[in-house]
């Protein structure tokens, strides 16, 4: 075979396999992104017509954006995350580092790893029940503990600064363990080297995690505020569960807000501009932090 | 501080952890576990007077839930299987085959970004659609949305796996004569099936732990699936706390097993193959 025709035959074999994976990829993938895209294009259909079809123009978007419980549920929102995630962050991070420096039989390790796991699985709707379990009125153990149960009991699910620490408490309970595993994974990747030299340098605790093992927990601190802040904006289950959003709206998150917006008012074309909105503001959040996830580093 | 006291505070503190993170699940447990009179004692106990499964055949049988139950099954099964198949179709090509950078990346990322998505948004029109095509309170309803919103964890976990079986494998296959498609039956899906399975039996228990969809999508028993069942024990007037209890065990008990058996792989799915189980 002469050159030229090795690399001819190389070259037509590359491209069929080429042709092939196009051929196996983009029915099935066009398929499910076709699925994926239709809400969108249909959200928006509905954000600018009316219940007649006609187009109306930007009118729901006005009405959406226009409606003070939608800077309420926002702000409660916020007020959650700000709870929520420093708390889980230092917690999660806390731990890890107690376990790491402290516990050094494997048996030990592995059992707090599987334990750890054991809130994340669990569904978020059985979750509110065991909170609600915890904090009610009457029958939950909370009180019952603090030894109130009379009628002056604590009101923990409908008092309004308490239902939202309720509601936060669940969220740190759930979510704590899932930020330790990620640390605790990440402290494991510490070269051993660099901590026996700066131990050897007389380093303490602290210094050596500021100087040392911060520096490996970077990237990983920042995905799990990047994944938890993209769960506080779907919290819905437990809340439900728990609260329903009230007392009032004091707990109506920005999820629970759209809900009600759409059906329990059944007002489609606000719920669809919002809905558009929200689904446009996740789009621009996800393209900002996306260099800081998996898929660009490759 | 003295070595000694500082392994006492230490071990204080992960006891306390420990306790705090395990007692609401004890006490869903027990509650499960009293009788309809135990409810009503003035001081809510720590331990079942007299245990009884009286709250678990009410809740699945007396209340039919067991019903719920089996459309769990169902919806979460057929999704897992179909998102499972779709991944597998996106993520042959892109780890096997030789595919443009830009359309592999854009393939990634968009599963990523689908998981950023706030699934209220989506469902709103959602709703829309499935009841104009007639398949709203129907469990291909539910199967499809799961099917979507599952692909991001699927796609993933099938892409980390594929990507640690080398080439050479399936290409000493190819060189031996087998077709692609043989070498793919023969040589690969049998060294994929570990992975095929931990990321199933990952699907499945967010298949069957979701709620807001189902809520939105089914209106009756006939497609309604255990988590509703649950939230409507819940949010009755009147609140049969063991039962209720009962009902959030049953949801808890199967997810649970389910991620024990595939608790290597959890983390590695949830982080998008960030972390990564030795």
């Amino acid at each position: 075979m002469t050159p030229t025709a090795r690399l001819r035959t190389s070259w037509s074999a590359r491209s069929r396999q080429e042709r092939l994976a196009l051929r196996l990829l983009l029915p099935v993938f066009g398929t499910v992104f076709v699925a994926a895209t239709v809400p969108f294009v249909l959200a928006v259909v509905q954000a600018v017509t009316n219940s007649t079809g006609q187009f109306i123009g930007l009118e729901n978007f006005g009405r959406a954006l226009g409606n003070p419980q939608l800077y309420e549920s926002i702000k409660q929102t916020a007020i959650y995350a700000v709870v929520v995630l420093p708390t889980e962050l230092l917690l999660g991070l806390g731990l890890a580092l107690l376990v790491h420096r402290t516990v050094h039989s494997a048996a030990l390790r592995a059992l707090i790893y599987v334990s750890a796991m054991i809130p994340i699985v669990i569904p978020q709707i059985a979750v509110g029940v065991v909170f609600r379990l915890v904090y009610a009125p009457d029958y939950g153990i909370l009180n019952a503990l603090l030894g109130d149960t009379g009628h002056n009991q604590i009101l923990w699910l409908s008092n309004a600064p308490l239902a939202m620490l309720a509601v936060a408490s669940v969220d740190i309970w759930q979510w704590t363990p899932f930020v330790y595993l990620i640390m605790f994974a990440g402290l494991q990747t510490v070269p051993f080297e660099s901590v026996e030299a700066a131990q050897l340098d007389g380093a303490t605790s602290w210094t050596q995690f500021r100087h040392i093992e911060l520096h490996y927990l970077q990237p990983l601190i920042l995905l799990v505020v990047v994944f938890r802040i993209a769960d506080v904006l779907r919290v819905f289950d437990h809340v439900y569960v728990l609260t329903g959003g009230g007392p009032g709206t004091t707990t109506e998150f920005l999820s629970l807000y759209l809900y009600r917006l759409a059906f329990r008012f059944s007002d489609l074309g606000q719920s669809a501009a919002l809905a558009v909105v929200v689904m446009v503001a996740m789009t621009l959040f996800y393209t900002l932090i996306s260099r800081f996830l998996p898929a660009e580093r490759r | 501080m003295p070595r000694i006291v500082r392994r006492i505070l230490t071990t204080a503190v992960l006891v306390v952890a420990v306790l705090v993170f395990a007692f609401p699940l004890y006490y869903l447990v027990v509650t499960s576990l009293k009788t309809k009179a135990e409810l009503y004692s003035a001081v809510p106990t720590l331990f079942p007077q007299n245990p009884t499964i009286a709250p678990y055949v009410s809740v699945l049988v007396t209340r039919g839930m067991s019903g719920l139950l089996l459309n769990s099954v169902i919806a979460g099964l057929s999704a897992t299987v179909l998102a499972l198949a779709v991944a597998f179709a996106i993520t042959y090509p892109l780890t096997r085959l030789p595919i443009g950078r830009g359309l592999r990346s854009f393939v990634l990322n968009w599963a990523l970004s689908l998981r950023f998505l706030p699934p209220i948004a989506v469902v709103i029109p959602y709703f829309t659609i499935v009841r104009s095509v007639g398949l709203y309170n129907q469990l291909p309803a539910l199967i499809l949305v799961y099917t979507i919103f599952n692909l991001p964890l699927a796609i993933w976990m099938l892409k980390g796996f594929l990507e640690e079986i080398p080439l050479e494998i399936e290409e000493a296959a190819l060189v031996d004569g087998a077709t692609r498609w043989r070498a793919f039956r023969t040589v690969l899906l049998p060294l994929a099936s570990t992975g095929l399975l931990a990321a199933g039996i990952i699907v499945f228990a967010f298949d069957w732990a979701e709620f807001l969809f189902a809520f939105i999508l089914t209106a009756t028993p006939q497609a309604m699936t255990f988590p509703v069942g649950v939230q409507g024990l819940v949010t009755q007037f009147e609140i049969i706390w063991n039962d209720m209890a009962a009902g959030g065990t049953i949801a808890i008990v199967i997810p649970l097993l389910l991620m024990l058996l595939a608790r290597r792989y959890v983390m590695t799915g949830l982080t998008f193959g960030v972390i990564r189980e030795k």
